[in-house]
């Protein structure tokens, strides 16, 4: 469905992207995860045509992509990163001019912004102006303005940027409503909570380059351990914690111990040990491995400070 | 075309959202017309209440006198007081002292008397008395101005004749200076002025006052001059002053708009709609368009509001010569649309744009003579006002509204006007290719 190969875009001071190649596959909901700068928001630009690449191909549905080519933009839906809406105008006119440039019948425009409100629940506010709209209502009538011609690829550039947790989940499940339906989704994000949640495959982007690229499993799997094992730092725990270190290497963080199992690890070893020296299983939890730590283990770095 | 016009709703739609634009394109510059025409009470010759008060008083019975009476009774310009209260509050008619009293205490600033003789003293003389207040300098020669002109534009025989006399007993002498020095006192003769205000110029100098020396004392010979100009153009135009004020404030603030809605690019660009926009299927060039289009179509619609509101307020003569003033008036607005993209195309923001705007259009006005005529100014200012769209905006609407001007005489105008407009829209397209503000 969308072919990138060997893109580079070069802004004056920085190289935004450095010879990516990626391809998305038709009805995939697919992740691109990366910190502040990594180039996200460069290379939809560069899908949708906003931009020309310096080097590459972009194509989409076997068509190619360019700053001139307006037809490739009839399958694509962006939803731009910022709240790209006439805050003076009501939910409705916003709806009513972007909807216009897509040359379709006017009924039938009518029927589908009123569907669009009615899905995220903005239907009852269509007449107020957006700048009375919250965070959270903005993002969502942004998200549903780069959908009215109905694109079977919607853009998504971190579209959850600065909402609640009830907005976001809103978000969230329309999304994956709209992905079972049969739409390609191309999520940017650098919280890798969510592209853990939403996304089947996700390419991890850092200073322009495509670190990894794979389902989440996969990319877990890579990782040269297992599991972590957080333990809780108290009276208790700090006394007999020399009793642990038989189990793997002990990093003393801040609130709690970090336990980074050794070669062999047994969990059954692990809780026996545990129960013979008295130590509550409360204060241990074990943990799965994350994007994050992935993130922290190619990188050195975490994907936010 | 379909998407450009879409585009073009959709920027009036927003222009109409936002009030403030709205009162700035239109309020605000009729609310100042208005003030405007308030302060220089003249332009409106309409209203009662800023007509011209004289106090006047006519001894002779000769019907010039009564005609020019009846002329100045009827005219827009002026309100004649021809009686004055006494302490019980009774109305008494003037004479020839309690008249020159009236003015003294301020009453009014002037008084005309005709005297009885105004007609005996020569074969074709006629004598006039003005009597005025030196303290109110100003209004006394708008007065004297109107007064002139009243009763020339009316009564044009008069002067006419006189001259025609004097010229033919002179014409047969060789002496240029001779005819000049009968002109001076011809015109002393039918205007018998207070020694006081006018303490007799230097023959050579009334010459000169065509040329535009406009001292206090030398208004009088120069209103007379000028009078001849309006003559010469053929038309009694109802309002001029009125006529330039509104040109001017309608110029100024078509700059202002246009600079302002031009700059909204910025925010459509910074709020990320352009980016929305481009991601639909509309190219930059449509965007561009729609912006030129529509701009040009705000500031005609503004103009045409401002003159209507000028017609309505002032009698300004829009209708007779209507299809050229609309012609000039789109040329200006295509004009100025290309000044506000050039800003916007050389801005980084919308502060950028507006900052370097309100000098440009400040500077422009006042030496495109949108303020005052540029025929005031020094002789290097009025070359560089040629290089402005203000001069040649406010000229063609001028020559449209005042000499009743034809196509053709407008046509180099509006040729400048869009060459100007053809010249910078170049440069500012070059500048967006570049890409500061997409
Ligand atoms: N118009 C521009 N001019 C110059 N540099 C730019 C421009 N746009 C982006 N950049 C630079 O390109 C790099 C990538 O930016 P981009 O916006 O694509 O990052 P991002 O991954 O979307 O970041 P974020 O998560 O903050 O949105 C950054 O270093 C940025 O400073
Ligand atoms: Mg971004």
């Amino acid at each position: 469905m969308i072919k990138i190969s060997n893109i580079t875009k070069q802004y004056p001071t920085v190289t935004a992207l450095d010879n990516i190649s990626l391809t998305i596959n038709k009805q995939e909901f697919f992740g691109l995860l990366g910190p502040n700068g990594a180039g996200k928001t460069t290379l939809m630009n560069l899908l949708v045509g906003y931009l020309n690449p310096d080097q590459g191909e972009i194509h989409i549905a076997g068509e190619k992509v360019t700053q001139d080519c307006l037809h490739t933009r009839k399958n694509i839906g962006l939803v731009p990163q910022s709240l790209a809406l006439y805050d003076d105008l009501s939910a409705q006119d916003n709806l009513d001019i972007f909807g216009s440039f897509y040359h379709i019948e006017k009924t039938f425009l009518k029927e589908r912004i009123k569907e669009k409100l009615e899905s995220v629940q903005l239907y009852e506010r269509r007449k107020d102006k957006v700048k009375t709209f919250s965070g959270g209502m903005k993002r969502r009538l942004n998200l549903i303005a780069s959908m009215l011609h109905d694109p079977p690829i919607l853009l998504c550039d971190e579209p959850t940027v600065g909402i609640d947790p009830q907005s976001r989940n809103a978000i969230f499940d329309y999304l994956l409503m709209l992905n079972e339906k049969g739409k390609t989704i191309v999520y940017t994000t650098h919280y890798m909570e969510e592209a853990e949640r939403l996304c089947k495959r996700i390419a991890i982007i850092d200073f322009g380059k495509i670190i990894a690229e794979g389902t989440i499993d996969e990319l877990i799997e890579k990782l040269p351990y297992d599991e972590t094992i957080l333990i809780t730092k108290n009276q208790i725990t700090t006394a007999k914690i020399d009793i642990l270190k038989q189990f793997g290497s002990v990093i003393d963080e801040n609130d709690h111990y970090q336990l980074k199992p050794n070669a062999g690890f047994q969990l059954s070893q692990f809780f026996e040990s545990l129960e013979k020296h008295t130590i509550s299983y409360k204060f241990v939890e074990l943990h799965k491995p994350t994007l994050e730590s992935y993130f922290l283990h190619l990188t050195g770095r975490r994907l936010r400070d | 075309m379909k998407t450009i016009l879409q585009l073009i709703r959709k920027d009036y739609k927003l222009f109409w959202s936002d009030r403030r634009a709205v009162t700035m394109t239109f309020i605000i510059p009729i609310a100042l017309i208005i003030i405007w025409g308030a302060v220089f009470g003249n332009l409106n010759k309409g209203g009662t209440a800023t007509k011209l008060h004289i106090a006047f008083l006519n001894n002779s019975t000769s019907p010039i006198g009564k005609k020019i009476e009846r002329v100045l009774d009827s005219s827009k310009t002026f309100v004649l007081i021809k009686s004055y209260k006494d302490e019980n509050g009774k109305r008494i008619p003037f004479d020839t002292s309690s008249i020159q009293n009236y003015v003294r205490k301020g009453s009014v600033s002037a008084a005309l008397v005709i005297p009885a003789d105004a007609l005996s003293d020569t074969a074709f003389g006629l004598k006039l008395k003005f009597y005025y207040d030196p303290k109110n300098d100003l209004e006394m020669q708008m007065i004297d101005g109107m007064l002139q002109k009243t009763i020339m534009t009316e009564i044009p025989d008069i002067f006419m004749q006189g001259m025609k006399n004097q010229a033919v007993k002179f014409l047969g002498l060789d002496s240029g200076k001779a005819f000049n020095n009968e002109i001076a006192k011809t015109v002393g003769k039918y205007f018998k002025i207070d020694p006081k205000w006018i303490t007799n110029p230097p023959v050579d100098s009334v010459m000169s006052m065509a040329g535009g020396s406009d001292s206090a004392k030398n208004s009088f010979f120069q209103n007379i001059l000028q009078l001849d100009k309006v003559q010469l153009v053929g038309q009694d135009i109802a309002n001029p002053w009125a006529t330039r004020s509104v040109g001017g404030w309608a110029m100024m603030f078509l700059l202002f708009t246009l600079t302002a809605t031009s700059s909204a690019l910025f925010e459509e660009k910074k709020s990320g709609v352009v980016l929305r926009l481009l991601a639909s299927p509309i190219s930059r060039v449509q965007i561009l368009w729609s912006k030129y289009l529509y701009n040009m179509s705000l500031g005609f619609i503004q103009l045409l509001i401002l003159f209507t509101a000028g017609c309505l307020l002032y009698q300004i003569d829009i209708f007779s010569n209507f299809i050229n003033l609309v012609l000039i008036i789109i040329a200006a607005a295509t004009a100025c649309t290309a000044f506000g993209m050039l800003l916007s195309s050389i801005s980084r923001t919308a502060g950028q744009a507006n900052g370097y705007g309100m000098f440009l259009i400040l500077a422009m006005s006042s030496i495109g003579g949108a303020w005052f005529p540029t025929s005031f100014m020094p002789d290097f200012i009025q070359t560089i006002s040629k290089f402005t769209i203000v001069y040649w905006s406010m000229d063609g609407i001028l020559q449209v509204l005042w000499r009743n001007a034809s196509i053709f005489d407008i046509l180099p105008h509006i040729g400048i006007l869009i060459g100007i407009a053809v010249l910078i829209t170049s440069i500012s397209i070059w500048q967006f290719k570049k890409g500061h503000v997409f």
